[in-house]
């Protein structure tokens, strides 16, 4: 049976930075910033939904005195990201 | 990007966009490779002369390389923080050369055991298998091209086994590090250019 799309997963900008995620190792924020073109605002209220959601985790640090925040893909969040894409190719299936 | 509902065709069109810009995320200034190259391609006509008597060297030409690993690993790690993503493609390169170094040391163990131009052969064969490695996962033609190269190369190198060996060296040295390398550094500079004139 499949089940309605993930709703943390089901908005444009949380989902567009797990794709980016599931195709890499780990990312800076300015990497996902970069290629969303969304503002630093926005998309840090909505990696805080994603780590909140346990689909990823957010290691904060510093890089040459500077604040780095690094975001990587949990076990949890390749789950999510593989049934919400299963549940999509049903949907787009039944149309 | 804003924070919208999306449809289910739209959701998969971003998917896939995303994925393909991360795959395609890139850097790599071509730093490593002219290091590399250009040290044991002057290593290599270095211990030719030596071979051939034209020179004299207090030590094997080859011990320069010792300082310079290091040398590299420390600017090999400045790169990497440079990075703003670590893709899983970059990686598995990086333990195909690691297994190629680790490799190396313990065929140059061969030396002690008195073997001598064979190694060069032995060194050849590796080489060539890293890089055919390393261009069927990057997707690289140039790589795998010259990895074939540098097998036949070896392959050849088995019926020379004289000084000219470090000849043949050389020239996988300029084959398979200095080439690529100014391939990559002109790549790097296309991409910091684009970047600045995004950015002003």
């Amino acid at each position: 049976m499949f089940k309605d799309l993930d709703p943390i997963l089901h908005s444009q900008l949380r989902l567009a930075v797990i794709s980016l995620l599931i195709g890499v190792k780990e990312a800076e924020f300015t990497f996902l910033k970069e290629k969303t073109n969304a503002t630093a605002g926005n998309l840090s209220v909505q990696i805080q939904k994603l780590k909140d959601a346990g689909y990823i985790d957010v290691i904060k640090k510093f890089k040459d005195n500077y604040p780095q925040t690094i975001c990587k893909i949990t076990t949890k969040g390749i789950k999510a990201f593989e049934e919400y894409v299963k549940n999509l190719q049903y949907y787009l299936g039944k149309k | 990007m804003q924070q919208q509902k999306l449809t289910e065709q739209e959701s998969l069109k971003l998917i896939s966009k995303m994925i393909y810009e991360a795959k395609g995320y890139y850097y790599e200034n071509g730093m490593s490779a002219l290091i590399y190259g250009f040290s044991i391609l002057i290593c290599s006509l270095l211990s030719f002369l030596v071979a051939q008597k034209y020179i004299w060297l207090p030590l094997n030409p080859f011990y320069i390389l010792v300082p310079i690993f290091f040398v590299q690993a420390w600017i090999q790690r400045r790169q990497e923080k440079q990075k703003k993503a670590k893709t899983f493609t970059d990686e598995t390169i990086d333990y195909v050369w690691i297994g190629f170094f680790l490799s190396c040391i313990a065929a140059l163990s061969a030396l002690f055991a008195g073997v001598d131009y064979l190694v060069i052969s032995f060194i050849l064969i590796l080489l060539g298998f890293a890089t055919l490695l390393t261009g069927l996962i990057a997707k690289f033609p140039y790589h795998i091209v010259s990895a074939i190269v540098c097998l036949l190369m070896a392959a050849g190198s088995f019926f020379l086994q004289n000084q000219n060996s470090y000849l043949v060296l050389a020239t996988a040295a300029g084959m398979i590090w200095i080439i690529p390398g100014f391939m990559l550094r002109s790549k790097f500079k296309k991409i910091l250019k684009t970047e600045k004139n995004i950015e002003y």
